[in-house]
Protein backbone atom coordinates (compact mmCIF):
# COMPACT_ATOMS: atom_id res chain seq x y z
CA UNK A 1 0.00 0.00 0.00
CA UNK A 2 2.75 2.39 0.98
CA UNK A 3 4.70 1.60 -2.18
CA UNK A 4 1.67 2.38 -4.26
CA UNK A 5 1.16 5.91 -2.93
CA UNK A 6 4.91 6.51 -3.09
CA UNK A 7 5.20 5.49 -6.71
CA UNK A 8 2.25 7.63 -7.75
CA UNK A 9 3.82 10.66 -6.11
CA UNK A 10 7.21 10.40 -7.79
CA UNK A 11 5.67 9.41 -11.08
CA UNK A 12 5.40 12.39 -13.40
CA UNK A 13 2.15 12.01 -15.22
CA UNK A 14 3.38 12.76 -18.69
CA UNK A 15 6.47 10.55 -18.79
CA UNK A 16 4.68 7.21 -18.72
CA UNK A 17 1.54 6.20 -20.52
CA UNK A 18 -1.94 6.01 -19.13
CA UNK A 19 -4.37 3.26 -20.04
CA UNK A 20 -6.10 5.83 -22.26
CA UNK A 21 -2.98 6.58 -24.31
CA UNK A 22 -2.33 2.87 -24.83
CA UNK A 23 -5.92 2.28 -25.96
CA UNK A 24 -5.75 5.18 -28.45
CA UNK A 25 -2.36 4.00 -29.73
CA UNK A 26 -3.63 0.44 -30.09
CA UNK A 27 -6.76 1.44 -32.01
CA UNK A 28 -4.80 3.76 -34.34
CA UNK A 29 -2.22 1.01 -34.94
CA UNK A 30 -4.96 -1.47 -35.85
CA UNK A 31 -6.50 1.01 -38.27
CA UNK A 32 -3.16 1.72 -39.93
CA UNK A 33 -2.49 -2.01 -40.26
CA UNK A 34 -5.84 -2.82 -41.84
CA UNK A 35 -5.81 0.09 -44.35
CA UNK A 36 -2.59 -0.88 -46.22
CA UNK A 37 -3.57 -4.55 -46.08
CA UNK A 38 -6.94 -3.74 -47.63
CA UNK A 39 -5.36 -1.53 -50.31
CA UNK A 40 -2.84 -4.22 -51.29
CA UNK A 41 -5.10 -7.28 -51.22
CA UNK A 42 -8.00 -5.63 -53.06
CA UNK A 43 -5.71 -3.78 -55.52
CA UNK A 44 -7.56 -0.49 -54.98
CA UNK A 45 -4.62 1.45 -56.39
CA UNK A 46 -1.47 0.14 -58.08
CA UNK A 47 2.15 0.79 -58.87
CA UNK A 48 4.16 3.60 -57.36
CA UNK A 49 1.11 5.31 -55.86
CA UNK A 50 0.34 2.20 -53.78
CA UNK A 51 3.98 1.92 -52.79
CA UNK A 52 4.10 5.52 -51.62
CA UNK A 53 0.85 5.13 -49.68
CA UNK A 54 1.79 1.95 -47.81
CA UNK A 55 5.28 3.26 -46.98
CA UNK A 56 3.83 6.52 -45.66
CA UNK A 57 1.33 4.59 -43.54
CA UNK A 58 4.17 2.46 -42.13
CA UNK A 59 6.04 5.62 -41.12
CA UNK A 60 2.85 7.07 -39.63
CA UNK A 61 2.34 3.80 -37.76
CA UNK A 62 5.89 4.09 -36.39
CA UNK A 63 5.21 7.68 -35.24
CA UNK A 64 2.02 6.54 -33.49
CA UNK A 65 3.82 3.76 -31.65
CA UNK A 66 6.72 6.04 -30.70
CA UNK A 67 4.29 8.56 -29.22
CA UNK A 68 1.66 6.33 -27.64
CA UNK A 69 3.66 3.21 -26.70
CA UNK A 70 7.20 4.49 -26.19
CA UNK A 71 6.21 8.04 -25.10
CA UNK A 72 9.17 9.49 -26.96
CA UNK A 73 9.80 13.14 -26.17
CA UNK A 74 7.42 13.29 -23.21
CA UNK A 75 8.34 13.72 -19.56
CA UNK A 76 10.83 16.12 -18.02
CA UNK A 77 14.20 15.37 -19.67
CA UNK A 78 14.25 12.73 -22.36
CA UNK A 79 15.40 15.11 -25.11
CA UNK A 80 18.62 13.20 -25.79
CA UNK A 81 16.48 10.17 -26.59
CA UNK A 82 14.72 12.16 -29.29
CA UNK A 83 17.98 13.57 -30.67
CA UNK A 84 19.50 10.12 -30.75
CA UNK A 85 16.44 8.73 -32.46
CA UNK A 86 16.48 11.33 -35.24
CA UNK A 87 20.22 10.91 -35.75
CA UNK A 88 19.63 7.17 -36.16
CA UNK A 89 16.72 7.77 -38.51
CA UNK A 90 18.99 9.95 -40.66
CA UNK A 91 21.65 7.24 -40.89
CA UNK A 92 18.96 4.67 -41.76
CA UNK A 93 17.49 6.79 -44.56
CA UNK A 94 20.99 7.31 -45.98
CA UNK A 95 21.93 3.63 -45.73
CA UNK A 96 18.80 2.37 -47.46
CA UNK A 97 18.36 5.05 -50.12
CA UNK A 98 22.05 5.11 -51.02
CA UNK A 99 22.17 1.30 -51.29
CA UNK A 100 19.17 1.29 -53.60
CA UNK A 101 20.48 4.21 -55.67
CA UNK A 102 23.95 2.75 -56.12
CA UNK A 103 22.80 -0.77 -56.86
CA UNK A 104 20.15 0.22 -59.41
CA UNK A 105 22.61 2.41 -61.29
CA UNK A 106 25.23 -0.30 -61.15
CA UNK A 107 22.68 -2.69 -62.60
CA UNK A 108 21.60 -0.40 -65.42
CA UNK A 109 24.86 1.26 -66.40
CA UNK A 110 27.80 -0.84 -65.42
CA UNK A 111 27.25 -4.12 -67.21
CA UNK A 112 30.07 -3.92 -69.81
CA UNK A 113 28.52 -6.17 -72.46
CA UNK A 114 25.36 -4.08 -72.63
CA UNK A 115 27.29 -0.83 -72.76
CA UNK A 116 29.25 -2.18 -75.75
CA UNK A 117 26.07 -3.23 -77.56
CA UNK A 118 24.38 0.09 -76.95
CA UNK A 119 27.36 2.18 -77.99
CA UNK A 120 27.95 0.04 -81.07
CA UNK A 121 24.33 0.57 -82.12
CA UNK A 122 24.47 4.32 -81.58
CA UNK A 123 27.73 4.71 -83.45
CA UNK A 124 26.91 2.20 -86.21
CA UNK A 125 29.88 -0.03 -85.44
CA UNK A 126 29.05 -3.45 -86.81
CA UNK A 127 32.40 -5.08 -86.10
CA UNK A 128 34.71 -4.70 -83.17
CA UNK A 129 38.00 -6.61 -82.93
CA UNK A 130 36.87 -9.01 -85.65
CA UNK A 131 33.60 -9.86 -83.89
CA UNK A 132 30.11 -8.75 -84.80
CA UNK A 133 28.68 -6.33 -82.30
CA UNK A 134 25.07 -6.81 -83.34
CA UNK A 135 24.77 -3.29 -84.72
CA UNK A 136 23.00 -3.05 -88.08
CA UNK A 137 24.42 -1.23 -91.07
CA UNK A 138 21.36 -1.39 -93.27
CA UNK A 139 17.85 -1.41 -91.87
CA UNK A 140 15.06 -3.71 -93.04
CA UNK A 141 11.28 -3.43 -92.74
CA UNK A 142 9.53 -1.27 -90.21
CA UNK A 143 7.03 -2.92 -87.83
CA UNK A 144 4.51 -1.13 -85.69
CA UNK A 145 3.18 -1.97 -82.23
CA UNK A 146 0.31 0.19 -81.03
CA UNK A 147 -0.75 0.58 -77.42
CA UNK A 148 -4.29 1.77 -76.94
CA UNK A 149 -6.38 1.62 -73.75
CA UNK A 150 -3.60 -0.44 -72.20
CA UNK A 151 -3.93 -3.10 -74.94
CA UNK A 152 -0.95 -4.02 -77.10
CA UNK A 153 -1.60 -4.84 -80.76
CA UNK A 154 -0.33 -6.98 -82.28
CA UNK A 155 0.32 -8.91 -79.11
CA UNK A 156 2.92 -10.99 -80.92
CA UNK A 157 5.16 -9.72 -83.71
CA UNK A 158 7.49 -11.60 -86.09
CA UNK A 159 10.47 -9.71 -87.50
CA UNK A 160 13.97 -10.30 -88.81
CA UNK A 161 17.29 -8.99 -87.61
CA UNK A 162 17.95 -5.35 -88.51
CA UNK A 163 14.28 -4.53 -89.00
CA UNK A 164 12.99 -1.58 -87.04
CA UNK A 165 10.18 -1.59 -84.51
CA UNK A 166 8.07 1.47 -83.76
CA UNK A 167 6.03 1.77 -80.57
CA UNK A 168 3.03 4.07 -80.80
CA UNK A 169 1.34 5.12 -77.57
CA UNK A 170 -2.22 6.27 -78.19
CA UNK A 171 -3.14 6.57 -74.55
CA UNK A 172 -3.20 9.91 -72.86
CA UNK A 173 -0.35 9.14 -70.49
CA UNK A 174 3.37 8.57 -70.48
CA UNK A 175 4.38 4.92 -70.61
CA UNK A 176 7.72 3.31 -69.85
CA UNK A 177 7.92 -0.03 -71.65
CA UNK A 178 10.46 -2.37 -70.10
CA UNK A 179 11.91 -5.48 -71.69
CA UNK A 180 11.31 -8.86 -70.10
CA UNK A 181 8.36 -9.99 -68.01
CA UNK A 182 6.86 -8.16 -65.03
CA UNK A 183 8.89 -10.26 -62.64
CA UNK A 184 12.16 -10.62 -64.56
CA UNK A 185 13.46 -7.66 -66.51
CA UNK A 186 16.06 -8.12 -69.20
CA UNK A 187 17.85 -5.85 -71.61
CA UNK A 188 17.31 -5.70 -75.35
CA UNK A 189 20.19 -4.39 -77.43
CA UNK A 190 21.71 -2.89 -74.29
CA UNK A 191 18.55 -0.97 -73.38
CA UNK A 192 16.21 -1.75 -70.52
CA UNK A 193 13.29 0.49 -71.43
CA UNK A 194 11.61 2.54 -74.13
CA UNK A 195 10.04 5.78 -72.92
CA UNK A 196 6.81 6.69 -74.72
CA UNK A 197 5.37 10.14 -74.19
CA UNK A 198 1.68 10.24 -75.07
CA UNK A 199 1.03 10.29 -78.80
CA UNK A 200 4.69 10.11 -79.76
CA UNK A 201 6.20 7.11 -81.56
CA UNK A 202 9.54 5.67 -80.57
CA UNK A 203 11.59 3.46 -82.88
CA UNK A 204 14.17 0.87 -81.94
CA UNK A 205 16.43 -1.23 -84.14
CA UNK A 206 16.02 -4.98 -83.75
CA UNK A 207 19.68 -5.84 -83.37
CA UNK A 208 19.37 -8.93 -81.21
CA UNK A 209 17.70 -12.15 -82.31
CA UNK A 210 15.48 -14.38 -80.21
CA UNK A 211 12.15 -14.17 -78.38
CA UNK A 212 11.56 -11.15 -76.18
CA UNK A 213 8.75 -9.89 -74.01
CA UNK A 214 8.03 -6.32 -73.03
CA UNK A 215 5.65 -4.73 -70.53
CA UNK A 216 4.60 -1.50 -68.88
CA UNK A 217 5.68 -1.89 -65.27
CA UNK A 218 2.98 0.51 -64.06
CA UNK A 219 0.28 -1.48 -65.76
CA UNK A 220 0.03 -5.20 -65.11
CA UNK A 221 -2.19 -5.85 -68.15
CA UNK A 222 -0.05 -4.09 -70.72
CA UNK A 223 2.42 -6.53 -72.22
CA UNK A 224 3.36 -8.21 -75.47
CA UNK A 225 6.21 -10.07 -77.14
CA UNK A 226 8.17 -10.20 -80.37
CA UNK A 227 10.45 -12.68 -82.12
CA UNK A 228 13.44 -11.64 -84.15
CA UNK A 229 14.65 -14.19 -86.70
CA UNK A 230 18.43 -14.20 -87.25
CA UNK B 1 17.28 16.08 8.03
CA UNK B 2 16.16 12.55 7.37
CA UNK B 3 13.66 13.88 4.88
CA UNK B 4 16.33 15.79 2.92
CA UNK B 5 18.56 12.75 2.94
CA UNK B 6 15.92 10.49 1.48
CA UNK B 7 14.99 12.92 -1.27
CA UNK B 8 18.67 13.24 -2.19
CA UNK B 9 19.01 9.48 -2.32
CA UNK B 10 15.92 9.37 -4.44
CA UNK B 11 17.25 11.79 -6.99
CA UNK B 12 20.51 9.85 -7.11
CA UNK B 13 18.57 6.73 -7.76
CA UNK B 14 16.42 8.41 -10.36
CA UNK B 15 19.48 9.76 -12.12
CA UNK B 16 21.00 6.27 -12.16
CA UNK B 17 17.71 4.97 -13.49
CA UNK B 18 17.71 7.59 -16.23
CA UNK B 19 21.24 6.65 -17.24
CA UNK B 20 20.35 2.98 -17.47
CA UNK B 21 17.28 3.72 -19.58
CA UNK B 22 19.24 6.02 -21.88
CA UNK B 23 21.95 3.38 -22.27
CA UNK B 24 19.30 0.88 -23.21
CA UNK B 25 17.81 3.35 -25.69
CA UNK B 26 21.25 3.74 -27.31
CA UNK B 27 21.45 -0.04 -27.64
CA UNK B 28 18.02 -0.09 -29.29
CA UNK B 29 19.10 2.55 -31.80
CA UNK B 30 22.24 0.62 -32.76
CA UNK B 31 20.09 -2.48 -33.12
CA UNK B 32 17.86 -0.45 -35.42
CA UNK B 33 20.93 0.40 -37.52
CA UNK B 34 21.66 -3.30 -37.91
CA UNK B 35 18.08 -3.90 -39.04
CA UNK B 36 18.34 -1.01 -41.51
CA UNK B 37 21.32 -2.69 -43.18
CA UNK B 38 19.34 -5.93 -43.45
CA UNK B 39 16.42 -3.96 -44.93
CA UNK B 40 18.79 -2.37 -47.45
CA UNK B 41 20.09 -5.82 -48.42
CA UNK B 42 16.55 -7.09 -48.85
CA UNK B 43 15.51 -4.03 -50.86
CA UNK B 44 18.43 -4.56 -53.24
CA UNK B 45 18.19 -8.34 -53.60
CA UNK B 46 14.46 -9.14 -53.34
CA UNK B 47 14.06 -9.36 -57.13
CA UNK B 48 16.94 -11.79 -57.64
CA UNK B 49 15.18 -15.11 -57.31
CA UNK B 50 17.22 -16.82 -60.03
CA UNK B 51 14.08 -17.90 -61.87
CA UNK B 52 12.63 -19.37 -58.68
CA UNK B 53 9.44 -18.20 -57.00
CA UNK B 54 9.29 -14.58 -55.86
CA UNK B 55 7.62 -13.09 -52.79
CA UNK B 56 4.37 -12.84 -54.71
CA UNK B 57 4.32 -16.62 -55.21
CA UNK B 58 5.41 -17.55 -51.68
CA UNK B 59 3.92 -15.18 -49.14
CA UNK B 60 0.46 -15.49 -47.68
CA UNK B 61 -1.02 -12.05 -46.82
CA UNK B 62 -3.57 -13.35 -44.27
CA UNK B 63 -0.79 -15.14 -42.37
CA UNK B 64 1.33 -11.98 -42.28
CA UNK B 65 -1.69 -9.95 -41.15
CA UNK B 66 -2.35 -12.43 -38.35
CA UNK B 67 1.25 -12.15 -37.18
CA UNK B 68 1.02 -8.35 -37.24
CA UNK B 69 -2.23 -8.26 -35.27
CA UNK B 70 -0.85 -10.68 -32.67
CA UNK B 71 2.30 -8.62 -32.20
CA UNK B 72 0.33 -5.35 -32.03
CA UNK B 73 -1.97 -6.78 -29.37
CA UNK B 74 1.01 -8.07 -27.40
CA UNK B 75 2.57 -4.59 -27.53
CA UNK B 76 -0.67 -3.21 -26.10
CA UNK B 77 -0.91 -5.78 -23.27
CA UNK B 78 2.76 -5.13 -22.51
CA UNK B 79 1.89 -1.43 -22.04
CA UNK B 80 -0.98 -2.34 -19.70
CA UNK B 81 1.39 -4.59 -17.75
CA UNK B 82 3.80 -1.68 -17.40
CA UNK B 83 1.07 0.57 -16.01
CA UNK B 84 0.20 -2.10 -13.43
CA UNK B 85 3.90 -2.51 -12.55
CA UNK B 86 4.31 1.24 -11.95
CA UNK B 87 1.24 1.18 -9.71
CA UNK B 88 2.83 -1.74 -7.86
CA UNK B 89 0.02 -4.22 -8.49
CA UNK B 90 1.84 -7.53 -8.81
CA UNK B 91 -1.08 -9.71 -9.84
CA UNK B 92 -2.12 -7.50 -12.75
CA UNK B 93 1.50 -7.08 -13.83
CA UNK B 94 1.99 -10.83 -14.01
CA UNK B 95 -1.33 -11.24 -15.80
CA UNK B 96 -0.68 -8.70 -18.57
CA UNK B 97 2.95 -9.66 -19.08
CA UNK B 98 1.84 -13.30 -19.08
CA UNK B 99 -0.59 -12.53 -21.93
CA UNK B 100 2.19 -10.66 -23.73
CA UNK B 101 4.44 -13.70 -23.36
CA UNK B 102 1.80 -16.07 -24.76
CA UNK B 103 1.05 -13.79 -27.71
CA UNK B 104 4.79 -13.55 -28.41
CA UNK B 105 4.97 -17.33 -28.35
CA UNK B 106 2.04 -17.51 -30.80
CA UNK B 107 3.76 -15.03 -33.13
CA UNK B 108 6.99 -17.01 -33.02
CA UNK B 109 5.14 -20.26 -33.79
CA UNK B 110 3.51 -18.78 -36.89
CA UNK B 111 6.85 -17.44 -38.07
CA UNK B 112 8.54 -20.81 -37.55
CA UNK B 113 5.63 -22.54 -39.31
CA UNK B 114 6.14 -20.25 -42.32
CA UNK B 115 9.89 -20.93 -42.36
CA UNK B 116 9.39 -24.70 -42.11
CA UNK B 117 6.84 -24.58 -44.95
CA UNK B 118 9.31 -22.75 -47.19
CA UNK B 119 12.12 -25.14 -46.37
CA UNK B 120 9.88 -28.17 -47.00
CA UNK B 121 9.00 -26.76 -50.41
CA UNK B 122 12.72 -26.49 -51.10
CA UNK B 123 13.09 -22.71 -50.71
CA UNK B 124 15.98 -22.43 -48.30
CA UNK B 125 18.47 -19.73 -47.48
CA UNK B 126 20.76 -21.20 -50.13
CA UNK B 127 18.20 -21.12 -52.97
CA UNK B 128 18.83 -17.59 -54.21
CA UNK B 129 19.68 -14.05 -53.12
CA UNK B 130 16.02 -13.23 -52.49
CA UNK B 131 15.58 -16.16 -50.08
CA UNK B 132 18.90 -15.43 -48.34
CA UNK B 133 17.98 -11.82 -47.66
CA UNK B 134 14.44 -12.81 -46.63
CA UNK B 135 15.56 -15.42 -44.09
CA UNK B 136 18.28 -13.10 -42.81
CA UNK B 137 15.95 -10.14 -42.22
CA UNK B 138 12.90 -11.97 -40.86
CA UNK B 139 15.05 -14.53 -39.03
CA UNK B 140 17.01 -11.81 -37.22
CA UNK B 141 13.73 -10.35 -36.01
CA UNK B 142 12.66 -13.84 -34.91
CA UNK B 143 15.89 -14.28 -32.95
CA UNK B 144 15.19 -10.98 -31.18
CA UNK B 145 11.66 -12.14 -30.34
CA UNK B 146 13.05 -15.42 -29.00
CA UNK B 147 15.57 -13.67 -26.74
CA UNK B 148 12.89 -11.23 -25.55
CA UNK B 149 10.69 -14.21 -24.60
CA UNK B 150 13.51 -15.86 -22.64
CA UNK B 151 14.24 -12.53 -20.95
CA UNK B 152 10.54 -12.08 -20.11
CA UNK B 153 10.24 -15.58 -18.67
CA UNK B 154 13.20 -15.00 -16.34
CA UNK B 155 12.03 -11.52 -15.29
CA UNK B 156 8.47 -12.68 -14.62
CA UNK B 157 9.80 -15.58 -12.55
CA UNK B 158 11.69 -13.15 -10.33
CA UNK B 159 8.76 -10.72 -10.14
CA UNK B 160 6.59 -13.57 -8.92
CA UNK B 161 9.22 -14.62 -6.41
CA UNK B 162 10.50 -11.28 -5.08
CA UNK B 163 7.69 -8.88 -5.85
CA UNK B 164 7.78 -5.54 -7.66
CA UNK B 165 10.97 -4.00 -6.28
CA UNK B 166 12.33 -0.84 -7.91
CA UNK B 167 14.98 -2.74 -9.83
CA UNK B 168 12.34 -5.18 -11.04
CA UNK B 169 10.16 -2.34 -12.32
CA UNK B 170 13.21 -0.97 -14.13
CA UNK B 171 13.90 -4.35 -15.71
CA UNK B 172 10.28 -4.59 -16.77
CA UNK B 173 10.36 -1.14 -18.34
CA UNK B 174 13.46 -2.08 -20.36
CA UNK B 175 11.74 -5.27 -21.42
CA UNK B 176 8.63 -3.36 -22.52
CA UNK B 177 10.78 -0.83 -24.40
CA UNK B 178 12.44 -3.74 -26.23
CA UNK B 179 9.08 -5.33 -26.99
CA UNK B 180 7.58 -2.11 -28.41
CA UNK B 181 10.76 -1.68 -30.45
CA UNK B 182 10.41 -5.16 -31.97
CA UNK B 183 6.81 -4.32 -32.82
CA UNK B 184 7.94 -1.22 -34.74
CA UNK B 185 10.57 -3.22 -36.65
CA UNK B 186 7.89 -5.79 -37.52
CA UNK B 187 5.61 -3.06 -38.93
CA UNK B 188 8.32 -2.37 -41.50
CA UNK B 189 8.88 -6.06 -42.21
CA UNK B 190 5.12 -6.42 -42.74
CA UNK B 191 5.09 -3.47 -45.14
CA UNK B 192 8.38 -3.91 -46.99
CA UNK B 193 8.55 -7.71 -47.19
CA UNK B 194 4.96 -8.96 -47.17
CA UNK B 195 2.83 -6.13 -48.56
CA UNK B 196 5.30 -4.78 -51.12
CA UNK B 197 5.64 -8.24 -52.66
CA UNK B 198 2.06 -7.79 -53.93
CA UNK B 199 2.39 -4.25 -55.24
Amino acid sequence: MSTESHVTKSNTKSEHGTTGSYVIGFILSLVFTIIPYYLVVNKVIAGNALLAVILSIAILQMAIQLLFFLHLGRGPKPLYNVVFFFATAGVIVLTISASLFIMSHLYQNMSPEEITTRLAQKEGISQLGGEKTGACKELGDNHIITIKDGQVSPIHLEASLCDTLTFINEDNKKRVMKFGSHTAQVSYGGEYEVVLDDGRPETITLNQSGDFAFHDDQDINTDGHFSVAP
Amino acid sequence: MTHAETSEEMSHEEAANDRVMFGFWVYLMTDLLMFSVLFAVYAVLHGNSLGGPTGRDLFSPPLALTETLILLTSSFTCGLGMIAARKGIKKQTLFWFGITFLLGLAFLSIELYEFVEFIHEGHTMRSNAFMSSFFLLVGTHGVHITSALIWAAITLFFVAKRGLTKSMVRKLSMLSLFWHFLDIVWIFIFTVVYLMAFV
